[in-house]
């Protein structure tokens, strides 16, 4: 057991332990690093004003990801490099993509221009591509209220024109050894009455887990950490899993995806788009970048929000739960959910893997209803999951996020349709029945009337694209 | 060598964009602030309205690292920050007027540990029924300001002898500006009762002003810098004051330097936005579509408070023509009092709105007539030296060359027929196209506010250093003025430095605001540097023994008959011969002036012309909507900058692409904004922009008035050519439509979308 963490700051070898456990890493680079470089925007991970980029070792490389400092806790830089905005420029040599961002006059008034040039940086070490689709997947995150964007899209288009090489990879090697030389023991870190505790793996964690009441699990921490940033909270224990081996993976177990919860969102979506690409479509337009390449499935899950879009997908995939505590128990999602905000998860337990059944012969979509289209939380979702046989609805699911206090399924809506024809005239029908299931209630998203005619016409959109072969869409 | 003449076609990127890419360009917060410094946090109402009962604040008090809090008790001066008339005050400790009002402040060792202080505050509310939305406060004669009325020709008469009239009622939302740095202030107590105030504010001069006021001091003992704001958008014109007073009266009264940085949310919630506008109208028109009379209510929600509200409104009424010719006008302008924030100037100031709702009824008529809107649009368009409604003679009408233009180089009669095709063969998805002009008058509407002033220094290498009264906000005004002083030298720009926006420099300046900061800045600092060269010219005719009445600056040389000298070394000699080489200088925009019963006369000293065509698809089924093309072409004289015009253009158009899309502000009925986070309110990102978004310039452009270069404003003008893509979706829908009647609430949101189709 340590007790303190180990992370490079740029190129400086950091340890630290007396700290707040509930500090931020823009908190910590800004007033006490004196690096205000990376600017707070909004704290809530809504603006990407405050990204910069962790670097880990990967199956023997680093990866590098953009994430937002102002949601995420010092503590789980744990065995990271962390490059901020500062580090870019060297020897007074400005990096590819800040010489791109000038060229094209990518900045106005500036706030913003530091989390967009991490944005950029992150992929231009990723070496993507620079697609319209690959240049939105990066920088639909940040948000930049002066340029009106085409500046930046063209400077993120043209980045690699301004060379392929930085001061990086030269020193590739040199982070390597230096993150590789980080002890990945247990981590428990005491201040004055606060603990954060970073178990690295899931033994560990279980033996450790009944010293704490009320611990805070997290991984991502991106819904979490607005308790400390908007609600002013602090949080007296904190167990963080996102370093722990034994709950990161994504693999085909049987005929079964089988996803440790607490891997990024982001890890999962190569596996996810071979077996159900509407999934992962609609990963894509979940949180930004930033989040995703920190948040997972499991917080999404655990979270409990009747808007998170994960839940309704995975419920009508008939997808289960492993959770961990006292004891292992497996209980499927569909009755995970108890009431608002509220699941089965008794104290000090915790979700440690999600199984996902595939099944090649089922249909199945999702679709999302948002005001604006990336990195919204929904108005409506709706998750479909079809058999068909001889053109008879052999089995259904439809689950719905935004409809209730609960990702909520609609049972007299699939019973209705189970064993008729899969028809138009059926689908209409159907409609009805979704007002059985479904009292929706009028928020700033969007009224109950809006959810209920959406719940329907989505249902008979699924059935026009189906039957058409081709997607009714505007994006 | 280059020839340094040309410096206001080359392409100059931001003066600070190095700075800005690598994170070293310091906003307001990034300011290392003296060791002893104390952080604040404000405590607000919970309430809409209503009275305050009872204020504990004890726990407050004890509460961990709190220094102490100050009410309303602890001013020593006004208890108001009202930039215009009075009604905003600082600490309320009896009537509550809007959610979010302060009560009092607290100083503490942290940020974090006074924003945690403020939650312990214990305080009883009677409650009252809040007045919030614009129909409940005309229903119940709340206004803030008196009623405008205001009147050109007879529109009644007008309106009976047309040959068609339509009826209807239309509105625009709010919006938040969403800077991406939010209110901040730091004040630091100097020798001899001063203050040096950083302030994130568009305004450093009133911010003195009202300091001075609010602490009961003498206007010199107050200094504001403002180096560069993140972003300002008229949201950091007046709603700064608020925060640089609470900073600066917790500084007084602790004796330490304190630093008020609003969290986002806290952000939103306090302050004002764009005015939202009801509009009733009764319009009459000829068999062709010819407006020939209008009757019309305005009303907006002004909030709380007064604040910019008079002037806002006002030019709502000087833009209701926007580009068309409108000869007989009636009209009323309500300014509703409600219990939310007061709102405030936001790009365009009134204008936009006040285009929307022009724009609409003539796309009603259009819908009527059954004609492509266009048409009507043209047909209605200025014509030279027609006069406006407000008796303005309009001299420098480009709108029709622009329209035509526009019209053919985006195909738009060859797209017309394409989307007609492809709507018919599409039954869920639906395209739109429509083309809006704008017309957009420069000047503060406000006479007086139309002065500038400029400090030049010329160093004895040579180097200069400048400052003038307009604030860095993004739009590029330094690098603007920093072009026009090497120009006006005829050196390399690198050569001049700017430094911030400072009231010991330059005094009693006004807000950077109505688009016109270039012009008024910049006309100052070519004054103050005119003066310089006043000096070198008499120097260098006696020097040099010169009977010529030419000298060039240029190439870094001054060329003077058949001779030529550095600029280094004539700075150098002038020095050693004791010619002054520093200077003041100031400008008042010329010709303006107005009769403020009537509101007639000439606001605005030109105007700029612009038009935008918008493509979009729609999916019936949902609401859904994307915006697939945009044509813009916008008039900005000869360009000072063209890429920073370009920008302005991109940005303003984006920006209004929010507000009448996305942006939706959202209040409770208990008068509790709804929507006070990027995560509920959003704003476009980039995939939101049109995959085809071109931009050009009109290259005629020329002002006719006097301006530096002959070029024009260029902020605010662009946010209206947004308008074309709130009509090109009400086209789309009017495909899927059976009947020609369209209701479409703007923000054309999903939900507002699907409304109106299925109305």
């Amino acid at each position: 057991m340590q007790n303190e963490i180990q992370f490079l700051l740029n190129e400086d070898v950091v340890k630290i332990n007396n700290i707040d456990p509930n500090t931020t890493v823009l908190k910590y680079l800004r007033d006490l690093k004196n690096l205000r470089g990376t600017k707070e925007g909004c704290a809530s991970g809504d603006c990407g004003a405050c990204t910069a980029v962790t670097v880990e070792i990967v199956k023997g490389r680093l990866v590098y990801r953009s994430i937002n400092t102002c949601i995420m806790f010092l503590y789980s830089l744990h065995g990271k490099q962390l490059i901020t905005v500062e580090h870019l420029k060297k020897n007074n040599k400005l990096h590819p993509v800040q010489r791109s961002m000038i060229d094209h006059n990518g900045s106005q008034c500036g706030f913003c221009t530091p989390g967009f040039i991490m944005s950029m940086f992150s992929m231009f070490k990723n070496r993507e591509q620079t697609s319209k689709k690959n240049i939105d997947r990066y920088l639909t995150g940040n948000l930049c209220r002066c340029t009106g964007y085409k500046p930046i899209n063209l400077a993120t288009k043209n980045m690699y024109s301004y060379g392929k090489s930085d001061h990086f990879y030269k020193n590739e090697k040199n982070i390597l050894n230096k993150l590789k030389s980080i002890n990945r023991q247990n981590i428990k870190i005491k201040y004055f009455n606060k603990e954060f505790f970073i178990p690295s793996n899931l033994i560990d964690l279980k033996e450790n887990i009944k010293q704490y009441n009320n611990c805070k699990f997290i991984s991502g921490g991106t819904d979490i950490a607005l308790e400390v940033t908007k609600r002013r909270k602090d949080f007296e224990s904190i167990i963080y899993l996102g370093n722990n081996k034994d709950l990161k993976y994504i693999k085909i177990v049987d005929k079964n995806i089988v996803i440790g919860a607490a891997t990024p969102i982001n890890d999962t979506l190569n596996i996810l788009k071979k077996y159900y690409p509407s999934i992962a479509e609609m990963y894509f337009r979940f949180g930004s970048l930033q989040i995703r390449n920190v948040a997972t499935i499991g917080g999404n899950i655990s979270n409990a929000s009747p808007i998170g879009d994960s839940a309704p997908a995975l419920i009508s995939l008939d997808s289960s739960l492993i959770i961990e505590g006292n004891k292992t128990r497996t209980v499927k999602l569909k009755n995970f959910f108890l009431s608002y905000k509220k699941t089965l998860l008794k104290n000090n337990e915790f979700i440690k893997e999600i199984i996902i059944p595939i099944d090649k012969k089922s249909i199945f979509k999702c679709y999302k209803i948002s005001k604006r289209f990336d990195d919204d939380i929904s108005s409506v979702f709706m998750a479909i999951n079809l058999k068909l046989y001889n053109n008879l609805i052999n089995k259904i699911a439809i689950t719905y996020g935004g409809m209730a206090a609960t990702p909520k399924s609609a049972p007299n809506t699939e019973k209705f349709l189970k064993r008729k024809t899969f028809s138009y005239k059926n689908i209409i029908l159907a409609k009805q029945y979704l007002e059985r299931d479904f009292k929706p209630l009028t928020d700033m998203r969007a009224s109950k009337n809006y959810r209920k005619i959406i719940s329907q016409n989505l249902l008979e959109k699924f059935y026009l694209e189906l039957t058409n072969n081709k997607k009714i869409t505007v994006n | 060598m280059k020839n340094l003449d040309n410096l206001f076609s080359e392409k100059l990127p931001h003066e600070s964009a190095e700075k800005h890419v690598s994170g070293l360009a310091k906003y307001t917060d990034d300011i290392l602030e003296p060791t002893n410094t104390l952080y604040a946090a404000i405590g607000w109402s919970t309430v809409a309205k209503g009275s305050i009962v009872k204020i504990d604040l004890r726990d407050v008090i004890k509460s961990a690292g709190v220094c102490g809090v100050i009410t309303e008790r602890d001013i020593p001066g006004i208890n108001d920050v009202g930039p215009v008339f009075k009604g905003d005050v600082i600490f309320s400790s009896k009537k509550i007027k809007y959610f979010g009002q302060p009560i009092f402040a607290v100083a503490a060792d942290t940020t974090e540990l006074a924003r945690k202080a403020v939650l312990k505050a214990k305080i009883q509310y009677k409650k009252e029924r809040p007045i919030i939305r614009i129909k409940e406060a005309l229903e119940k004669k709340s206004y803030i300001l008196k009623t405008r009325k205001f009147s050109n020709g007879n529109a009644r008469k007008a309106i009976k002898n047309s040959q068609h009239k339509l009826i209807g009622e239309s509105q625009t939302g709010g919006q938040d500006h969403l800077y991406l740095e939010g209110q901040v202030a730091l004040a630091i107590p100097k020798e001899d009762n001063g203050l040096l105030i950083y302030s994130s504010t568009q305004h450093p001069s009133k911010t003195q002003q009202i300091v001075a006021k609010v602490l009961n001091q003498n206007f010199n003992t107050i200094d504001v810098h403002v180096r560069r704001i993140g972003g300002g958008f008229g949201g950091k014109e007046t709603q700064s004051f608020m925060f640089a007073a609470i900073s600066s009266l917790l500084a007084k009264k602790f004796n330490k330097p304190v630093k008020l940085r609003l969290d986002r949310d806290e952000d939103m919630i306090l302050t004002g936005k764009r005015h939202d506008f009801y509009f009733k109208y009764e319009v009459g028109f000829s068999d062709n579509g010819k407006i020939n009379g209008l009757d019309i209510i305005l009303a907006s929600r002004c909030g709380h408070s007064a604040d910019l509200s008079e002037a806002i409104n006002d030019r709502a009424i000087y833009n209701i023509d926007n580009a068309y010719y409108i000869p007989n006008v009636k009209l009323v302008s309500y300014r509703c009092k409600t219990n939310t924030v007061s709102n405030t100037a936001f790009r365009g100031f009134g204008a936009p709105q006040a285009s929307f709702c022009i724009e609409n009824i003539i796309d009603n008529i259009s819908n009527f007539l059954k004609v492509d809107a266009y048409k009507i649009r043209y047909l209605n368009l200025y014509q030279k030296n027609n006069i406006t409604h407000f008796g303005m003679k309009i001299k420098d009408n480009v709108i029709n060359d622009i329209f035509n233009k526009l019209i053919n180089s985006s195909n738009y009669k060859k797209r017309r027929k394409e989307i007609e095709k492809f709507n018919q063969s599409n039954k869920y998805i639906k395209k739109g196209l429509a083309i809006t002009p704008a017309k957009f008058g420069i000047s503060f509407t406000t006479t007086h506010l139309n002065q500038g002033g400029a400090l030049v220094h010329i160093y004895t290498d040579g180097s200069i250093h400048l400052n003038h009264g307009g604030v860095e906000m993004g739009q590029g005004l330094m690098t603007k003025i920093a072009q026009i002083t090497a120009n006006s030298f005829g050196i390399k720009i690198n050569n001049i430095k700017i430094t911030s926006t400072n009231t010991e420099k330059v005094a009693n300046t006004s807000a950077s605001a109505a688009s016109a900061s270039t012009d008024i800045n910049g006309a100052a600092v070519l004054n103050a540097i005119n003066k310089i060269k006043d000096n070198l010219f008499s120097f260098i005719q006696n020097h040099f023994k010169f009977n010529g009445k030419i000298i060039k600056y240029k190439n870094n040389n001054i060329y003077f008959g058949k001779n030529k000298i550095t600029f280094k070394k004539l700075i150098n000699l002038a020095y050693l011969n004791r010619i002054p080489l520093s200077s003041s200088g100031f400008y008042k925009t010329p010709k303006i002036h107005v009769d403020k019963s009537t509101l007639k006369g000439r606001p605005f000293l030109y105007f700029c012309y612009g038009a935008a065509v918008s493509e979009v698809m729609i999916d019936t089924l949902t609401g859904e909507n994307k915006l697939l093309k945009v044509d813009i072409l916008q008039d900005v004289g000869n360009s000072i900058n063209p890429s920073i015009d370009i920008g302005q253009i991109e940005g303003g158009f984006v920006q209004g692409l929010g507000w009448l899309t996305s942006e939706e502000v959202s209040w409770g009925n208990d008068g509790k904004i709804l929507t006070f986070s990027p995560s509920t309110y959003k704003i476009p990102v980039m995939n939101d922009i049109p995959k085809n978004f071109n931009v050009k310039i009109y290259n005629k452009g020329i002002n006719n008035e006097n301006t530096i270069n002959k070029s024009k404003a260029v902020g605010e003008p662009p946010l209206l050519l947004a308008i074309s893509t709130y009509f090109a979706i009400k086209n789309a829908i009017s495909y899927a439509k059976k009947n020609n009647k369209i209701n479409l609430t703007a923000p054309a949101t999903p939900e507002n979308i699907l409304n109106s189709i299925n109305k």
